[in-house]
């Protein structure tokens, strides 16, 4: 299977463009590149989806914490105490 | 505490700045801020504690920060040193894995090298309920936190390596492990799931 990397000086692989685009740090060229490169290759094509999907499951499934009102309310209300003092 | 100084001249806030840097750049971060202490815990009580003393510190030493530049960083980093220095130490939890000899074994070998298991779209879209949630928690501390960072609060490299006091490569390097390693306990599930499936 072809699994050549696309034209590009850096990253030197697509494994690490790939890298490079989940973690935030891809330039739009180097996406647009990586997504071009894509299309012809399966097991880039494999690994994004997947790295997207848990991506996405990450982001939905474990960012829904929200902070207890009571602890809201005892920072604001120690804050107030030094600020007076 | 030369943690939280910024290389940046002090500040000199009036109360009434204090008080307005505090509402407007700090507390909007609490949500996170909260969700980041509870999984790096695992306990509300210890989550809320973390969160508070941050916040006390912060504003103690809110001349160290500069109005208008990035406060969320700032404040995952209070709240990752304390967790390392009060938290860890009250806990008497055991000396930390040098996770760095484990990125230069890593290092050493070829970045392409497929390590993810059979790990299908398909089969992630089975995984109902807690298991993406359960597979960040099983990861060891450093791991979690590197995806925490990135996947959930869409941290950059530069920002890491600052909350984290570690260089830009070891960012990289340790999200790449910590993506491997996240991947093959959601292949674990998935086959578990199959089994149950079958």
């Amino acid at each position: 299977m072809n699994h050549q990397p696309p034209a590009s000086d850096k990253p030197s692989t697509c494994m690490e463009m790939l890298q490079a685009i989940l973690d935030g740090d891809a330039t739009p060229e180097q996406q647009a590149q990586f997504k071009e490169h894509m299309e012809g290759c399966m097991p880039c094509y494999k690994e994004y989806n997947l790295e997207m999907v848990i991506k996405e499951l990450l982001k939905t499934k474990c960012c829904g914490q929200c902070a207890p009102p009571e602890l809201i309310d005892r920072i604001k209300s120690q804050i107030g105490t030094k600020a007076a003092s | 505490m030369d943690i939280l100084e910024q290389e940046v001249p002090k500040q000199h806030y009036s109360e009434k700045q204090k008080q307005e840097v505090f509402d407007h750049e700090f507390m909007p971060h609490i949500n996170s801020m909260y969700n980041f202490a509870y999984r790096l815990t695992f306990d509300e009580d210890d989550a809320k504690d973390l969160v508070q003393d941050t916040y006390l510190k912060a504003f103690r030493f809110i001349d160290s920060f500069q109005q208008g530049t990035n406060a969320k960083a700032w404040l995952f980093r209070i709240l990752k040193n304390s967790f390392i220095n009060d938290y860890r130490k009250k806990k008497k939890e055991p000396a930390k894995v040098d996770y760095q000899e484990v990125e230069t074994f890593y290092n050493s070998e070829d970045v392409d090298r497929q390590i993810t298991p059979d790990l299908r779209v398909e089969s992630l879209q089975n995984l109902m309920g807690d298991e993406i949630s359960n597979a960040l928690n099983s990861l060891d501390v450093d791991f979690r936190t590197v995806i925490i960072l990135c996947d959930l609060e869409g941290f950059k490299y530069d920002e890491m390596a600052k909350i984290l006091d570690i260089p830009i490569g070891t960012v990289r390097s340790r999200l790449h492990r910590a993506r491997n390693l996240l991947k093959e306990k959601l292949s674990e599930y998935a086959k578990k799931m199959g089994y149950k499936n079958s």
